[in-house]
């Protein structure tokens, strides 16, 4: 098990690596300069050629990497071209707006996934090919497009929850409570679907093992066998489903962001995009994977906890 | 949303071993399956749909009512109207000529991901087949980190480098999503690879590469087009999602995310045009996926050991049905009253509206004997014993006769009555203790629970006994064993395990299908005699299912050999043994399993040629007749049950008493040449 955990650790910590010199390369082929950036247009070329000169923006590629990675690993990942302000702090203030949303996604996504998933699978027949084409269409149905009908729905006709908008936990929990609600709900739509799937197919394989006639053959109760023998069965590939899951929500919740007007990682990836601001790309790439990685990594880990065969080695 | 780039959807519908044939045989053999396409309405409509939109699309500047960019300004965010029939946007322009003309591009560039994505991940996936462990293990790793990145957030700063050239990012986001592409196809490449076919050819001096691609590649076909038609859906989603967030084709050019970012800026005034723009994409992607995945249903195989809820109901209704007309027929005096006596009676087992298993067995067993019931695999033994205890696989059900146990018909009983049988009455082990267990609970705790709940005792008492019933059978250290999971135990530990569960509700009947056949030679002895020692302590009688007619000598008061779901000869064990009367218990002991015990089914048998027939497949005469030596043109009638002679016994043979008198004898044959590789093949494997 420490051998195993030693493994992971070193794979993340590769993966993490790779992006961060993928980030890099794609900053530098960010068309316009960091100069021609922050001073924007109608700078003139002396002033540009300045601050290119003040931000090292000419030195040898390979010691502008080794220089941001120096920076990066003491927490600091520069300032923004456009506002000039730190892009650690920045996305130390934007990370638990996106933690959020992306936790709530996947918890609301796996109750409702794991439910529907269940009943399909348990219940077969009309039940079965209804919950099916339910989330055939959920699936096929764009998150963006599901969350323009909750505002419409919840927003502009019954006004339940805040159309968009996000207030700090630390200002009022209730409020923050509700401006999550429909980003939640927008981005747990898709991961539900999926994760109904996998857990559909995956209680169909479970019963589907042999020792399932072993415990109907020792008068076991069926809602003994599907609930406690097959689900916990089905468990492994359910919650590694649900770890692949949270690496799409985290993505989705650009969009969700977007959409919702949050200040979240998302937000920061396209604004900083859309102005070209090196830095705060970089930044939010690489802490985005930090993220990512490090839930996969303990999703991976509890699966293995919860296969017996594993935890004994 | 965009959807996560990371996992192919499908690999998360269909977990890998649902997609992986069993059988490697029936891999190869998978090919596309264009029928199966064209039976499923859902795929037909979804391909009509995309052959449809394209078309539509392509021919645009032909027929739509008005260019992309025309504004018409006396109707401004007009719902649909004669002139504009699905409304118009912000600008007065036609939502449906807007929505028809981005269709090609989207679905263009949409193709994109999907070669270089497809394209990319089984060329990966094919090279790692062929390629060893060491490279398996390296494209493996990368394409597992790969699937943990933030695939939107890479390719938003992508974006940012190559600005929003649509071709390029579909292209890199193809790159991204090859990985489980990868994951999907690898399975299946290595089975592939290892055909014996594919050996072959390698020894005919045919490249690796040309391997690959004429004997590989063609067998991926279908999950190739699979991914491709769900692939084509996630890059649409994906592609409108970037458009959403102001990541599309430049302004004014018409694209399904840019529309629907337009009219989601109107949802408080207009919210019409969320309609027309979301249902267009929606349609589309679902056509895409209808299409992948009516390619994509495997038939299901193996069966479900739980029936679903309306699989039960269904087949409560057709039990009811076929045992009804049976089930008024009288009960023989003699059952009625008798403790411990199984009487199967005319019992027949079918697929639900297909094909009968097994026909019109009939068998006794008195307490305290052990009945065998031998023959080759597809013979319909184990359906006949699982039969027993009400737990045939889904789809399969009885289809006429009775099961008369202590007098009651359990044929015509309801899974409700049967759970009062099972585990108290009739017990079950199987062929494979290890997979007979549950590998997610510790022994102790599957031989607790049973024992709590068939002798209603408390959790104590419980373990004591437990502790007494694996002592029982015959293991020494019980206390530790209780402790592990079953597969840290070894098979002939875990059958001990499994008869040890059998036996907690103290059951009178043991049915045991093929017990010892998983297990090595010396193990198998052990069982044997331990459970021959428990039905001597016990008095339970056991129904044996085996295809060893050594087994049978071993332990069997009776024997029942069956061929092709019919018993063909029964009778006291010695003298079916002694004086077998039916050519195929001729043919059985002529393959003398006594010297070979340890192998396989078909080397074992391989002195009888040809097949078991398939159930379809029987013909009306006796259904032996294609591999009996001494078929005649008297074989092709109905051939009835009849006495032997031989004390009680019966066979299925008119010339049953010919060949007794003159004695003639099973020839042995030459192994057949494909059966002679399939046996070199598990020797070297
Ligand atoms: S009936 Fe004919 S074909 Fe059948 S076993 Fe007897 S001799 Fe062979």
């Amino acid at each position: 098990m420490a051998l195993f955990i030693t493994k992971r650790l070193l794979m993340a910590l590769a993966t993490v690596l790779v992006v961060a010199v993928l980030a890099f390369l794609l900053v530098h082929a960010m068309p316009g300069s960091p100069g021609a950036v922050s001073l924007g247009a109608g700078a003139s070329q002396d002033a540009i050629d300045a601050v290119n000169q003040r931000l090292g923006w000419n030195d040898p590629l390979l010691a502008q990497f080794f220089r941001w990675l120096g920076d990066a690993v003491q927490g600091n990942l520069g300032v923004s071209l456009i506002d000039g302000r730190s892009v650690s702090a920045d996305l130390a203030n934007r990370l638990p707006v996106t933690a959020a949303l992306a936790a709530g996604a996947t918890v609301l996504s796996a109750v409702l996934g794991i439910g529907l998933g269940v009943t399909a699978a348990v219940r077969g027949g009309v039940v079965d090919r209804a919950i099916g084409g339910f989330v055939g269409l959920l699936v096929a149905l764009p998150a963006f497009w599901i969350g323009v009908i909750f505002v419409y729905l919840f927003a502009v006709q019954a006004s339940v929850f805040p159309a968009t908008g996000y207030v700090p936990f630390e200002v009022s929990p209730q409020d923050w409570a509700m401006s999550l609600a429909l980003p939640v709900l927008t981005l747990a739509v898709g991961g539900a679907a999926f994760i109904a799937r996998q857990t559909r197919a995956s209680m169909l394989e479970a019963l589907q093992q042999e020792h399932i006639r072993t415990l109907r053959a020792t008068a076991t109760p069926t809602w003994k066998i599907l609930y406690v023998h097959a689900l916990r069965y089905a468990s492994l590939p359910i919650v590694a489903g649900i770890a692949l899951q949270f690496i799409g929500l985290f993505g989705g919740s650009v969009i969700a962001e977007q959409l919702f007007a949050m200040p979240g990682l998302g937000q920061a990836v396209q604004t900083s995009v859309s102005t070209h601001d090196a830095p705060a790309v970089q930044g939010v790439v690489v802490i985005a994977t930090v993220v990512v990685v490090a839930v996969n990594l303990v999703l991976e880990l509890a699966t293995k906890f919860l296969d017996p065969k594993l935890r004994a080695s | 949303m965009i959807p996560s780039v990371a996992p192919a959807p499908a690999d998360q519908a269909v977990p890998a071993t649902a997609v992986q044939p069993k059988s490697g045989a029936k891999a190869a053999m998978t090919r596309f399956g264009s029928h199966r396409l064209f039976t499923s309405p859902g795929g037909v409509a979804g391909l009509v749909w995309l052959a449809a939109l394209m078309a539509a699309s392509l021919t645009a500047p032909l027929w739509l009512p008005f260019k992309t960019e025309d504004q018409d300004f006396t109707a401004v965010l007009s719902g649909p109207t004669a002139a504009h029939w699905l409304g118009t946007d912000e600008l007065g322009r036609d939502i449906l000529s807007r929505t028809f003309a981005a269709a090609a591009g989207t679905l263009g560039t949409s193709m994109i991901t999907v070669i270089v994505g497809v394209g990319l991940g089984t060329i990966l996936a094919m090279v790692a087949a062929a390629g060893g462990d060491r490279t398996d293990a390296i494209i493996s790793r990368a394409t597992e980190i790969m699937m943990s990145l933030p695939g939107t957030v890479i390719i938003l700063a992508v974006i940012g480098a190559v600005g929003t050239n649509i071709p390029v990012v579909m292209a890199i986001l193809g790159v991204l999503i090859s990985a489980g592409i990868f994951r999907v196809i690898l399975g299946q490449a290595k089975s592939l690879q290892s055909q014996l076919y594919v050996d072959a050819a390698k020894v005919d001096g045919v490249s690796p590469l040309g391997i690959s691609i004429r004997h590989v590649l063609p067998g991926l076909t279908n999950t190739i087009v699979v991914q491709c038609a769900l692939i084509f859906a996630v890059g649409m989603l994906i592609q409108a999602g970037l458009a959403f967030i102001g990541f599309g084709p430049p302004i004014p050019e018409p694209s399904w995310g840019g529309m629907i970012q337009g009219a989601s800026q109107h949802v408080y005034d207009a919210p019409w045009l969320m309609v027309p723009t979301g249902a267009v994409l929606a349609l589309t992607v679902l056509a895409a996926n209808a299409v992948g995945n009516a390619l994509g249903k495997a038939p299901n195989t193996t069966a479900s050991h739980l029936p679903s809820a309306a699989a039960r109901r269904q087949r409560m209704k057709s039990v009811k049905a076929a045992v009804g007309a049976t089930a008024s027929a009288p009960i023989p005096s003699q059952v009625v009253s008798a403790k411990g006596l199984l009487s199967v009676r005319n019992l027949s087992v079918g697929v639900d509206h297909g094909v009968r298993l097994v026909t019109d067995i009939s068998f006794d067993v008195e307490p305290g004997t052990v009945l065998g019931l031998v023959g080759e695999s597809g013979c319909g033994k184990t359906m006949t014993a699982l039969s027993l205890l009400g737990l045939l696989p889904s789809g399969v059900s009885v289809a006429g006769g009775q099961i008369l146990w202590n007098g009651t018909n359990l044929a015509a009983s309801t899974d409700k009555d049967m759970e009062g049988i099972r585990g108290r009455e009739i017990a079950l082990i199987s062929q494979e203790p290890m997979r007979a267990l549950d590998p997610m609970f510790t022994v102790g705790y599957q031989l607790t629970a049973a024992i709590r709940r068939l002798r209603k005792v408390g959790k104590s008492e419980a373990r004591k006994e437990a502790f007494s019933l694996l002592e029982k059978v015959g293991i020494v250290d019980a206390q530790r064993i209780l402790k592990t999971y079953p597969h840290q135990i070894s098979g002939g530990m875990a059958q001990r395990v499994a008869i040890a569960l059998a036996l907690s509700g103290r059951p009178r009947l043991l049915v045991a299908d093929e017990p010892t056949t998983a297990l090595d030679v010396t193990v198998q002895a052990e069982i044997l005699s331990l459970l021959r020692a428990l039905v001597k302590d016990t008095g339970m009688s056991v129904v044996m299912v085996t295809h060893d007619l050594g087994v049978v000598a071993d332990i069997c008061d009776q024997v029942a050999v069956m061929y092709a779901g019919q018993v063909v000869e029964n009778g006291k064990t010695a003298a079916v043994l002694d004086n077998p009367r039916h050519p195929y218990t001729l043919a059985l002991l002529a393959a003398d399993p006594h010297t070979n015990a340890a192998e396989d089914m078909p080397e074992r048998l391989a002195t009888i040629s040809g097949q078991v027939p398939q159930p379809k497949d029987w013909p009306t005469g006796c259904r032996f007749a294609a591999r009996c030596q001494f078929a005649g043109s008297a074989c092709t009638v109905p051939i009835p049950l009849l006495p032997s002679g031989a004390s009680d016994g019966l066979v299925r043979c008119v010339k049953a008493d010919e060949l007794a008198v003159e004695g003639l004898e099973w020839v042995a044959t030459e192994v057949p040449t494909h059966r002679l590789l399939e046996i070199v093949e598990k020797d070297l494997a």
